[in-house]
């Protein structure tokens, strides 16, 4: 069977450097070819090419459609080709002035050459192909206001909705709920075999790799490491560089030992009778213990009470009954000056981008709790600020860089210096490795491992992936609709949950299974 | 890809762009410092020369209607306006948007009176506020009416970038971590003003500097024999369209000041710093 | 949307409450001395009734005076307005572009130098010099007026007394409007759903006309208030140089005179110009871009 496109030595050269190095790649109409990296590795380029995008580059090498005439990749457009684009909504593809149902329509009706009433039918026909997918009147409102996941099912319709030959997906499942996301890499894979459409997946991390199979073809600054089946590349066969970046990501091991006896550490956190939401029936409080050195993972979707158990246990908000005894103070007899004084040693790391202060320089950035409870020297300040980002792989940056101008890694990880140098009790881990590459989350999980068995605080994970969570916490409560429907070690949950949802989540991120067979071709 | 990109200033023109608007700044500081120097004569000095005698090496900017040295009255003028600017701007980013910033961070309901106050003097363009200012208070008020009329918009502004600092999300972390008010406070006061401490007072001597000669040049500004830039123009109106010089030196002067301190804020025009 | 659109109209009538404040505090300040408490209350319920009394100037009530000259600044501020248009939008688009940009940069740092009197200035003396226009002083007759007599020499010169007062104010108009676009168009070039769309396969056209244009002109409407402020001001100079007998100019000579009631009167008015324009274009900007003031 003749390819569908075929890519011939395609270069790519921006300000100087090379972003894609001749890259070839033939595409068979119905097959899945995953594209595998870190950023800049080549990807983001590739799939804007056979969008028939221009880039504002060099650009070298060829793009065939069918048996038709080879074009320069630098003029392709795409033309006898329908093609689909599929993003992330993390990457706020829609405008936030209109609403996502009319900008999809307008999409539809350009690819489809039809009316707009038309094409906002076929949107909605589209969703409703889509089991789970929220109804059409739903994307009649603003995408701020519906959120990332809600979002998601809008991006999905509207890209199938133009019965594309080729759907180029730009990781549209990362960042969401392993849970979501494990259920729409099915539905993609289910309207592929439906509509016979080629898929080209950029991803950055290996689940997506494990539940689409197909092509893999690794890339790593431009140039292909190597390419083949998830059988051979998921192996010891594989390249070292394909190997680590299989091995970096966590994964769920589901037989793994329970923890050895309970640390006596001092309490850090010892939470009794706490009811912190309100208006629930039947009433439910919880009481528990953290230690200090040990973790707690809170697992759940988004909106399932991870978060506001974790505000009530800092005081952050007012609870309906009970007590949280903090570093042996109970927060609930404190002033809010008083209780300031004391989230003094509650350190924070999440993965939200916004989390530090854009305006600061990195150096101040890590020294702000030190110079904001205590009077040091500041040869000492320099000691420790060079002491965390020596920790943290970041000395070598410099200094008076602004947040604002560093990567969402050097962030996160900037974050962790922080953390080091307020020498917490507590710290809060939250989603600590949203919209990471495998390669990054690796780093990071060792970062967080190393700061508590060297510093010894206790860890409050909060997490929608029970592999993360597994990856840095011993004991974990499972959420579900504001409420906690599982409790236990970490080990003993994921190898016999009981709770429905919990199941679930531990599903989503089960290692080494395909959702169903690749469609053939692939 | 994106016109911004396009139409930002690289960081070495921004820095050379700069430089030349301070330079300037520093040359005009200079001629003021020199005034006894470069003006051969006091203030107000009538017949010094015939009356509306063209540029010559004798009087290079000419005279005026009153035989007095253009070039000295200049010089004397343009004393009078820098001076005036400077204690201009101290009064309009005290009560502007340092007031503004600082009083953001009061309890809700005050902050609330007194941005709804500050808003209804901003919605009085500046212009009006200072020739109403000086006309209850006094001419004598006139540089402090320039600063107060150009306060409450700075305050408007001030106010409300703190309260959305206050509640952008790394700022909620920030306290939910146990960093004090006063540490933000401190933070924000870095980034909003020391950081761009430069950028605001020239851009805000540029503004006042024209409230002022504009108010002058109204009447309700300086007073002879101490004329600004403003008032020298306004007294060559009757003559100016026969002798140009009368009122082309000045206007020239005063323009290549408020040049400068465009320049030196450095900042495309229409940004804010 | 409804409760941005109450929240909007709350401040509109806070501000005409603060004017009314400030309006009865100045009216007061024609009391003897020592009598300005009382004074400021009489004053406060007689601004509640819009009466702000008479002037002390013209001998007839305030309102009346104002009326006479509104016309002659409301003319001046329409046409200006319309020129601020016609001239910023095409400017702001032009200097979009970095290339024309920095081209244009050095002259654009130097017009912006120059007060809006000295600007008044520099043109009457090329039109005098350069064009050979006398009495450029105004003579009473609109051009509408001299138009729909059909003598061409009246036209001409209402033309010529009409178009040097319009293209200042104008200008300092259009400056606002390019400031606008420019600012709008900076912002909307960083925006992730330009890329987003086009990859999705809406042409850059579309994008542009269904897209960035409504947030442009959103940009430009949310800048109403600034821009009315900024034609004000600059009619009070221009009515100034140009002999315009304006409600700008009345205002100077009212303060000079101190005929507070007047002063008063014309305050009110010029903030509630720039007040309505702040309402009415905050309002049509959340219309195109809801998602900006959305809670």
């Amino acid at each position: 069977m003749s390819a569908l496109v075929t890519l011939d030595a395609v270069s790519v050269r921006a300000r100087g450097e090379a972003a894609l190095e001749n890259f070839s790649l033939a595409i068979a109409p119905g097959e899945t070819v995953v594209l595998l990296g870190e950023p800049d590795c080549g990807k983001d380029e590739i799939l804007q090419l056979l969008a028939g995008v221009p880039l504002k580059a060099e650009i070298a090498g060829t793009i065939r459609i069918r048996d038709g005439q080879a074009e320069r990749a630098a003029r392709f457009r795409g033309r006898g080709l329908r093609t689909a684009y599929l993003a992330g909504p993390y990457a706020q593809p829609f405008s936030p002035h209109a609403s996502v149902a009319a900008q999809a329509a307008r999409v539809i009706a350009r690819k489809l050459d039809a009316p707009r009433p038309s094409a906002r039918a076929e949107f909605g026909a589209a969703l409703e192909r889509l089991a789970g997918a929220p109804p059409l009147a739903t994307f009649d409102a603003l995408p701020g206001a519906l959120g990332p996941e809600m979002l998601a099912w809008g991006l999905f319709a509207a890209a199938f909705a133009g019965t594309p030959d080729l759907l180029l997906a730009d990781d549209p499942l990362s960042r969401l709920s392993p849970t979501q996301a494990r259920a729409m890499a099915a539905l993609l894979q289910a309207e592929q075999k439906r509509l016979g459409f080629a898929l080209v997946y950029a991803a950055m991390s290996t689940e997506v790799v494990r539940w689409l199979g197909g092509r893999i073809v690794v890339l790593r600054h431009g140039k292909v490491v190597e390419e083949g089946p998830l059988s051979r590349l998921a192996t010891a066969q594989a390249h070292a560089y394909t190997r680590t970046l299989f091995r970096a990501a966590p994964s769920l091991t589901l037989d793994a030992e329970k923890p050895r006896s309970q640390s006596r550490a001092e309490p850090v956190l010892q939470v009794h009778a706490l009811e912190w939401r309100k208006n629930l029936e039947p009433r439910e409080t919880v009481t528990f213990e953290l230690r200090r050195g040990r973790a707690l993972a809170f697992v759940g979707e988004k909106g399932s009470g991870r978060h506001a158990l974790m505000r009530a246990l800092l005081g952050l908000e007012r609870v309906e009954a009970g007590h949280v005894v903090l570093d042996a103070v109970d927060i609930g007899i404190l002033s809010e000056g008083m209780l300031m004084r004391l989230r003094r040693r509650v350190a924070f790391v999440t993965g939200s981008d916004e989390a530090l202060d854009p305006r600061m320089l990195l150096w101040d950035t890590v020294t702000e709790p030190l110079r904001a409870h205590l009077r040091l020297p500041r040869g000492v300040i320099a000691e420790s600020r060079e002491a965390a980002l020596k920790r943290v792989g970041m000395a070598g940056l410099k200094g008076d860089v602004p947040v604002a101008a560093l990567s969402p890694f050097d962030r996160r990880r900037l974050q962790v210096a922080r953390a080091i140098v307020g020498a917490p009790l507590l710290a809060v881990i939250d989603e600590p490795f949203h919209g990471l590459d495998a390669f990054a989350q690796s780093v990071m999980r060792d970062l967080l491992r190393e700061f508590r068995e060297s510093e010894g605080p206790a860890f409050l994970v909060i997490t929608s992936d029970v592999a993360v969570a597994q990856a840095l916490a011993e004991d974990a409560f499972v959420f579900a609709g504001g409420r906690i429907v599982e409790r236990g070690s970490l080990a003993g949950i994921v190898k016999a949950p009981k709770a429905p949802q919990t199941k679930r989540l531990i599903e989503a991120v089960r290692p080494q299974e395909t959702l169903s067979p690749p469609p053939s071709g692939g | 890809m994106s016109a911004a990109a396009e139409t930002r200033v690289s960081p070495g023109l921004r820095t050379a762009i700069r430089a030349a608007g301070l330079s300037g700044l520093a040359l005009i500081a200079i001629a003021v410092s020199l005034t006894d120097v470069i003006a051969r004569a006091p203030a107000d000095a009538v017949g010094r020369g015939p009356p509306l005698t063209p540029p010559s090496a004798a009087f290079p900017f000419g005279t005026d209607i009153l035989g007095r040295d253009v070039l000295s009255e200049t010089a004397h003028a343009l004393t009078v306006t820098l001076a005036n600017s400077g204690a201009a701007l101290a009064v309009a980013l005290a009560a502007g948007g340092f007031a503004g910033f600082l009083a953001a961070r009061l309890p809700f309901r005050s902050g609330f009176v007194l941005r709804w106050a500050m808003g209804i003097f901003a919605a009085i363009p500046a212009l009006l506020l200072a020739v109403l200012i000086v006309g209850i208070g006094g001419r004598d008020l006139w540089a402090v009416a320039a600063g107060l009329a150009a306060a409450p918009a700075g305050f408007v502004r001030a106010f409300d970038r703190a309260r959305r600092l206050s509640a952008a999300p790394h700022a909620e972390y920030a306290r939910a971590s146990g960093i004090p008010a006063s540490t933000l406070l401190k933070r924000d006061l870095v980034h909003e003003f020391r950081d761009t401490f430069l950028s605001i007072a020239a851009r805000g001597l540029a503004a006042v500097a024209i409230t002022l000669s504009t108010v002058s040049f109204f009447g309700f500004g300086a007073v002879p024999p101490h004329r600004d830039l403003g008032l020298m123009i306004a007294a060559a109106r009757p003559t100016y369209l026969a002798a140009w010089w009368t009122a082309g030196f000045p206007a020239l002067v005063l323009v290549l000041l408020i040049l400068c301190a465009r320049l030196a804020a450095a900042l495309e025009e229409g940004e804010r710093p | 949307m409804a409760r941005f659109g109450l929240g909007q109209a709350g401040r509109f009538v806070l501000g005409l409450l603060g004017m009314g404040l400030i309006a009865a505090a100045v009216s007061a300040l024609a009391a003897p001395h020592g009598h300005y408490p009382a004074a400021l209350l009489a004053r406060l319920a007689d601004v509640a009734k819009l009466d702000f009394g008479p002037s002390t100037m013209a001998g007839t009530s305030a309102a009346a005076e104002l009326a006479r000259r509104l016309p002659a600044t409301l003319e001046l501020l329409g046409a200006g307005f319309a020129f601020a248009l016609v001239l910023g939008a095409p400017l702001g688009l032009a200097l979009s572009s970095g290339r024309v940009l920095r081209a244009a940069a050095p002259l654009i740092q130097i017009v912006a130098a120059a007060p809006v009197f000295c600007a008044g200035l520099v043109l009457i003396y090329i039109a005098v010099k350069a064009f050979g226009w006398r009495d450029l002083s105004f003579t009473g007759t609109s051009l509408f007026d001299a138009a729909m007599s059909g003598d061409a020499v009246a036209l001409g010169h209402a033309f010529r007394v009409l178009v040097l007062p319009v293209a200042i104010v104008g200008g300092a108009g259009a400056a606002c409007v390019n400031l606008a676009i420019r600012r709008a168009l900076d912002e909307a070039a960083e925006q992730p759903y330009r890329r987003g769309l086009r990859l999705m396969g809406l042409p850059a056209l579309d994008i542009d006309a269904f897209y960035v244009a409504p947030h442009v002109l959103a940009r430009i409407l949310a800048d109403l208030g600034e821009i009315a402020r900024a034609l004000i001001a600059a009619a009070v100079v221009v009515e100034s140089v140009f002999g315009w007998p304006g409600a700008a100019d009345l205002f100077v000579k009212s303060v000079a005179l101190h005929d507070w009631n007047v002063v008063a009167l014309i305050l009110v008015l010029f903030a509630v110009i720039a007040l309505a324009a702040e309402l009415i274009g905050n309002l049509s900007a959340a219309l195109l871009t809801p998602a900006e003031r959305a809670p």
